[in-house]
């Protein structure tokens, strides 16, 4: 590739991860350089600025028609930028949460590397949402999930967090490993990497053993992305690593680095395996056959989360299985395969990020100035700091599907996507609304901590860093205002996405 | 115009500050209701004005889109939402007003005003909607405001009693007015009133349709306005703190049932039977309801009584195809009757008890609440020139307009009752020598008799605006541009209007033959069998506890047996299971990673084999 071929790439479509990779650069080179008294806070509002940048950049690239680059390696298409735009709100959020974050041991000296090693999990989803082709896309998903092994481990001398750093080092090298294996069976019926041709390819196929062997692909890759979104078979891995995670990591994990999950189950299914036909050209998707499969695992992931979270203790773990049953009601969306997918998709994710990270923030607040972990700690909230249990309240009752907040609409979309499909999932949406019934115990559970339960000591003043205060207030502005308006946020995707329609293109 | 949305966020406001900070301010909680009160009627009659002048405004945006199908969600002001707008919040203004000294020194004081401001939001959204479905969620956030205000005195074990009734009858309502809703729906495609009647006068909708959906909405309009056979929880909902029952149950929530039916009238109007209905329903509650008044001891429940059958008086003139009719009642009754209550409120802070039996000859110690009273009892027997007078006219000629000969007469016998047992009422309360017990009564501060002088004005000009001397005004404001309403003036011959003056006239004479000057007997009816049947409200109570309860608590025998032997059965079953399914998950999360890759390697290759062996490829 000789310059000018390099120099007649349209690479201004790469600016939002441009400006991402130079303020990594630029955190890195300044946290070796500044002196060691300067605090390493400074470089957490820096990336901050450096999301803000690139969500601005987004913003701009907003209703150009797709581009492809780089031999159709990086494409952004409305697909891309909608699903980008979520990565990087979320990635923001979380921001402010890791700058609030003081463990107890300190993190002085690491903070820095705490904050580029964000910025870099979060390229790496952005790469995996544009990518084109199975090596970049690869590629993507082992710079985030990488990023995310060290960052499950950034306090060292802690050995939750070392536990979980462990846990999801092999755990996720097993899925990858799985996944990559699955890659190679399409590759090798396919003999390209690049998504679109792979498509052209296999549309043509007739040959039913070639057939029977990207169904074993599908089943391999599905599993091994399931890891990254935490469903059923590869859920396992959560619960423990969720705990011993620092908590803005944990937050990252459940909805940055699950987001970027679904962005990569939805590019590969809906471009590949919906392409291939079951018996000979324009017969049935293998797609289409395999929708059982995915419905039987969203509901498995539904049941085992909702299920198991009945019996936790620990805050952070009874989120973690949340967010197990969350990503059930997402592949819920998956599996019914309806008209509006992405849509469906792209809102829930959205009302997800706000309810979720809403909810971490408060977590984060009160596990860190009671020490503790346990529910109990929540007990008494609402007559110590009223504005903080009522936050609280919101994400919760948004998470439980409560008319009002973001996350009924995200469920009513859910359901009515299941339904208006032909055959219609009734036993898939009756599993749903019968664990999300189960979800209201535990819930609720922390609920009457906050509102019934007296407090422990009521010594425990709470100083709400601005950080915090800002997601928290972010949230719940959100959280409410698309549960009562849910068409601001739909009409803005209406309007400016084009209906997904070029993501075949 | 176009803000009129702002309206009902003042009473909103007011409600969520005082919920919040009610607890610092104490009394002074007051003034905050007060204000924005004042600032949310202010606002009204501004819009008021404007709309005389400009057309009907609407605004609405799309709220959700399920499917093809958009729900909307916004505000419409036409003639009845303005006049509405009016009358609901000076009424509420001047009930926040009283209130303060009503309420003085009350424990929960600023919780007061805060419902206060909650139900004035609700009832000025459920005005302003464009659509059934805004209505109706309005129309339960009022219903729960009056919950609230009935069951203000908790700690009363009738004013919980009560509360829970009031719920629980307004509901059996509601469920008819949900299902016509949906059916509607159904039938339309659409919540929107405009579309529904363009439907309508489209003969989209088949008559039996209109029929059935006017009847089961009109059945949620029974239980809100309290008609017969839903009207028990009315008298009731008399525990309630007085100034709640001035507002609540006389002058604006009971009469969202006529509102209701008043705003869908060209649905009701396309159907006989449903009017018909209406009429019948209307013109038995006025009369049946006056009947009880008649012998009732308590000087709220005999104003309770009295407000249903007003209340049947109105759904009569709407039944009769009286639009303006009905709506014109609305707004006088809302008037006289919010007065007769804060004075009868007036009495109660003066003497303590709300036995007439107990009061009399408090005339020379109320100075301003006497007069007051009496103003609000000549109105309301439709003494003429008074504006009672000219509504219930305008009722009568509907009725006999509309060729209900029997319907209009038992109107004219119910009128005759409501006369006497107003001015029963008031010569017992004000006539007569002074109890000995009641030597210590006092006039009410003028922070209570100054709204009330408000209400008295009204109650008597409030009927110039549509009489046949001086120009129907009103009725030809309501129904301009729309003719689906009917006319703005029916003509009826002017013997009615003699008639019902000589009955009223009648009934004050023999009210004051009895109970003033006691030339007959007091006790005419003595302890006759119907004096029994009276006092005991006809036993509709008994008769709902002896059918509907013996019935249900039969029935509740057997649900409770399935109950605990075969339901919770199930459901420790159930919970069992979900239980124990939660105990061995978090059992085999045991924290071993071999385990969680395995899971995944099992998982996978049941997944593959399953495919392989159901999909065919096996061969």
């Amino acid at each position: 590739m000789d310059l000018e071929t390099l120099l007649s790439f349209k690479w201004s479509i790469m600016t939002p991860e441009f400006i991402i990779l130079g303020v990594i650069t630029l955190l890195s080179l300044l946290d070796l350089f500044m002196a060691k008294s300067v605090n390493r806070k400074l470089l957490g509002w820096l990336g901050l600025a450096g999301i803000l940048g690139a969500l601005v950049a987004l913003l701009t690239l907003m209703g150009n028609s797709p581009e492809a680059i780089l031999y159709d390696t990086f494409r952004l298409d409305s697909f891309a930028i909608a699903f980008k735009l979520l990565l990087l709100i979320g990635s923001a959020l979380v921001f402010l949460i890791a700058i609030s974050y003081e463990p107890k041991e300190g993190l002085t000296e690491y903070r820095g590397e705490f904050y580029y090693l964000f910025l870099a999990a979060l390229l790496g989803a952005m790469m995996m949402s544009s990518s084109g082709d199975l090596i970049t896309l690869f590629i993507g998903l082992e710079l985030l999930s990488i990023s995310s092994y060290i960052l499950a481990g950034i306090r060292k001398k802690h050995s939750g967090s070392n536990e979980s750093a462990m846990k999801y080092v092999v755990n996720g090298g097993i899925s990858t490993s799985i996944t990559i294996f699955g890659m190679s069976y399409v590759y090798g019926l396919t003999g390209t990497t690049n998504l679109l041709d792979m498509a052209r390819h296999v549309i043509t196929l007739a040959d039913s053993q070639h057939i029977y062997l990207l169904g074993l692909a599908f089943f391999m890759i599905f599993v091994g992305l399931s890891f990254k979104v935490a469903t059923a078979p590869f859920h396992m891995w959560a619960p423990d690593v969720y705990q011993g995670a620092p908590t803005p990591v944990t937050a990252f994990l459940s909805v940055v680095s699950k987001t970027a999950g679904f962005i990569l189950i939805v590019r590969i299914l809906m471009v590949i395996f919906y392409n291939i036909p079951t018996e000979g050209p324009g017969s049935m998707p293998l797609l289409i056959k395999v929708q059982d499969y995915i419905a039987f695992l969203a509901a498995a992931t539904m049941i085992i989360g909702n299920v198991v979270a009945l019996r936790q203790k620990n805050i952070k773990r009874l989120f973690a299985y949340s967010s197990i049953a969350q990503a059930g009601y997402l592949l819920v969306v998956v599996a019914s395969m309806s008209a509006f997918l992405f849509d469906t998709l792209w809102f829930y994710l959205g009302a997800y990020l706000f309810m979720n990270l809403g909810a971490f923030a408060i977590i984060q607040l009160i596990t860190q100035k009671t020490g503790s972990e346990d529910i109990a700690e929540f007990a008494g909230l609402y007559r110590k700091a009223p504005i903080l249990a009522i936050a609280m309240a919101v994400f919760i009752l948004s998470l439980a599907g409560i008319p009002g907040t973001a996350g009924f609409i995200g469920k009513l979309n859910i359901f009515m996507g299941a339904l208006v499909v032909e055959p219609a999932h009734y036993v898939l949406v009756s599993i749903m609304i019968a664990t999300t019934v189960v979800s209201y115990f535990y819930y609720f559970g922390v609920m009457v901590q906050m509102f019934f339960r007296p407090a422990a000591n009521d010594e425990v003043k709470f100083k709400l860093p601005a950080g915090l205060g800002v997601v928290i207030g972010v949230c719940v502005f959100a959280t409410i205002l698309f549960g009562v308006a849910p068409n601001v946020a739909l009409d803005f995707l209406q309007g400016n996405f084009n209906q997904f329609s070029d993501f075949f293109q | 115009m176009e803000n009129a949305w702002i309206i009902p966020l003042f009473p909103l406001l007011s409600f969520l500050f005082l919920i919040f900070f009610g607890k610092r301010l104490k009394e002074a909680s007051a003034y905050i209701g007060i204000l924005l009160s004042l600032a949310s009627f202010v606002y009204s009659l501004l819009v008021l004005f404007e709309r005389f002048s400009s057309p009907t405004h609407k605004a609405e945006s799309v709220w959700l889109t399920i499917g093809d199908v958009q729900l909307t969600a916004g505000f419409e002001v036409n003639q009845l939402n303005a006049l509405m707008l009016v009358i609901v919040s000076l009424v509420s203004f001047l009930v926040h007003t009283y209130s303060k000294g009503y309420m003085h020194g009350d424990e929960r004081f600023h919780v007061y005003y805060a419902y206060l401001g909650l139900f004035t939001f609700a009832m000025l959204g459920l005005v302003l909607s464009p659509n059934l479905l805004q209505t109706y969620i309005f129309w339960e956030l009022v219903g729960l405001g009056s919950f609230l205000l009935i069951g203000f005195y908790f700690y009363k074990e009738e004013a919980k009693k009560a509360a829970k009734k009031a719920f629980i009858m307004t509901r059996i309502g509601d469920v008819g007015l949900l299902i016509g809703m949906i059916l509607l729906f159904w039938q339309v495609g659409s919540f929107e009133y405009d579309e529904i009647f363009a439907a309508v006068e489209a003969g989209a909708v088949s008559s039996t349709m209109i029929t059935l959906t006017a009847i089961l909405i009109f059945i949620g309009a029974v239980g809100k306005s309290g008609q017969f056979p839903l009207h028990t929880w009315l008298p009731d909902a008399m525990e309630g703190p007085t100034p709640v029952s001035a507002l609540i149950h006389a002058a604006t929530m009971v009469a969202a049932g006529v509102y209701l039916v008043a705003s869908l009238f060209p649905l009701f109007s396309a159907s006989e039977t449903a009017l018909l209905t209406v009429a019948i329903i209307g013109a038995f509650t006025a009369i049946f309801a006056a009947s009880i008044g008649l012998v009732q001891k308590d000087i709220k429940r005999v104003l309770a009584y009295s407000t249903v059958s007003q209340l049947g008086y109105m759904m009569l003139a709407l039944g009769s195809a009286g639009y303006v009719a009905g709506v014109f009642h609305l707004m006088t009754h809302a008037f006289f009757k919010a007065l007769l209550f804060l004075a009868a409120g007036s009495v109660i802070h003066a003497v303590h008890t709300q036995d007439i039996e107990k009061m009399g000859g408090l005339w020379k110690k109320l100075r301003v609440t006497g007069p007051l009273f009496l103003i609000g009892t000549l109105a309301i027997s439709g003494v003429p020139l008074f504006s009672g007078f000219f509504s219930k006219d305008e009722i009568l000629i509907a009725a006999w307009a509309n060729g209900n000969t029997v319907l209009f007469w038992l109107a004219v016998v119910a009128a005759f009752f409501t006369a006497f047992y107003m001015f029963r009422l008031f010569f017992m309360v004000f006539s007569g020598e002074s109890r000995s017990d009641m030597k210590h009564v006092k006039e009410s501060p003028s922070v209570m008799t100054v709204p009330m002088m408000v209400l008295a004005i009204l109650a008597v000009v409030a009927g110039y605006v549509n009489t046949p001397w001086f120009g129907t005004f009103l009725g030809d404001w309501l129904t301009e541009g729309n003719p689906a309403l009917g006319h703005g003036h029916i003509e009826g011959p002017s013997w009615i209007m003699i008639v019902a003056t000589v009955v009223s006239l009648l009934g004050i004479f023999l009210a004051w033959l009895i109970y003033s000057k006691r030339s007959l007997s007091r006790d005419w009816l003595g302890a006759s069998t119907l004096y029994t049947i009276l006092y005991n409200k006809y036993y509709i109570d008994e008769l709902y506890e002896l059918t509907v309860l013996k019935v249900t608590k039969g029935l509740s025998l057997i649900l409770r047996f399935i109950e605990t032997f075969i339901v919770e059965g199930i459901v420790k079953g159930v919970s069992g299971a979900v239980s124990g399914l939660g105990h061995l998950g978090s059992r085999f999360q045991s924290g071993q990673i071999q385990r969680y890759g395995a899971v995944a390697f099992v998982g996978l290759a049941i997944l593959i084999v399953v495919f392989a062996v159901t999909g065919g490829y096996l061969k």
